[in-house]
């Protein structure tokens, strides 16, 4: 299916609405199995006890804010570079989604960090890189509130996004350029993930159970902003035809 | 999960925060898109009224 193919608001919106019943049943689903798995069935750390069952929630959290940042950053070159009618609906609606998980992996880190490093919150690399992302998101997010006129909020939006992106390198590899209190990668290594296998896979299926649960609320979010637009232009034309 | 774990207060903390964020996130955003694609239906319809 091409780019082009979706460019087409009605075609993208009978395709999201025939790919959302499956979508919200994977998340679901993913949901009851990565929390069985999160809370019942894998064991408490030897060092830390129960309180790494905080992983299963903060580290998918982590991840998503990035993956959606990259999706925003993606979204805005296609923008700018192909015109592609949808790309800015898309990030623009993926924006509160993953400041929310930006939210969340700070809020969860910092319940995580005070029994285990003793602190809420330190200006470690890996932790200040995170707080940046946040401010990008709000960034992002207060240009399309702030700027009225639409194509010029999208042209701003755009280059912020774009800008911004080089953050997203440095949240991941920060923990290997800076000495940190952060502790290293240890699922998407080179080596291979270093995480016992009865605590891997329910991370893996909260990670994908997030992932999906993001993948359903854009799609949602982009049927609401292409409904929003489509009453703006009612509302413009109306006024024109006075 | 050990509920009478030491540090077991933080642990329902994450869980309960991610719960309402993610949760009052998806009510705005299923909410919205209810009233937006109700309120562009009725437009839509009004308009054809008037043009027909």
């Amino acid at each position: 299916m091409t780019m082009q193919y979706l460019a087409n608001p009605t075609r993208f919106l009978r395709l999201a609405n025939a790919l959302l019943p499956y979508l919200w049943a994977l998340t679901a689903g993913l949901l009851v199995i990565g929390l069985y798995g999160a809370l019942v069935s894998s064991p408490p750390d030897y060092q830390q006890g129960e309180t790494v069952r905080i992983m299963y929630v903060h580290v998918p959290a982590a991840w998503m804010a990035l993956f959606v940042y990259s999706v925003m950053a993606l979204a805005s070159a296609a923008a700018l570079i192909f015109r592609h009618p949808l790309a800015d609906v898309a990030a623009k609606t993926a924006a509160p989604l993953g400041a929310a998980f930006c939210f969340l992996a700070l809020a969860t880190g910092s319940l995580w960090g005070k029994p285990m490093w003793g602190a809420w919150w330190v200006w470690d690399a890996r932790l200040t890189s995170m707080f940046v992302l946040m401010l990008l998101y709000l960034g992002y997010m207060a240009i399309w509130a702030a700027i009225e006129e639409p194509h010029r909020a999208a042209m701003v939006a755009r280059i912020v996004a774009l800008v911004g992106f080089i953050n997203v390198p440095i949240v991941k590899f920060s923990v290997d350029w800076w000495n940190s209190l952060h502790q290293p990668a240890s699922v998407f290594r080179m080596d291979g993930p270093t995480i016992a296998a009865p605590m891997l896979w329910p991370l893996l299926v909260m990670g994908l159970a997030y992932t999906f649960l993001f993948l359903s609320l854009h799609l949602v979010a982009m049927r609401a902003e292409i409904a929003a637009r489509k009453i703006r232009q009612i509302q413009i034309a109306e006024i024109g035809e006075r | 999960m050990d509920f009478a774990a030491a540090h077991a207060g933080f642990v329902i903390a994450a869980y309960g925060l991610s719960l309402v964020v993610l949760g009052g996130l998806s009510a705005h955003i299923l909410l919205r898109d209810r009233r937006l694609r109700a309120a562009a239906r009725r437009l839509d319809g009004e308009r054809g009224d008037t043009r027909a």
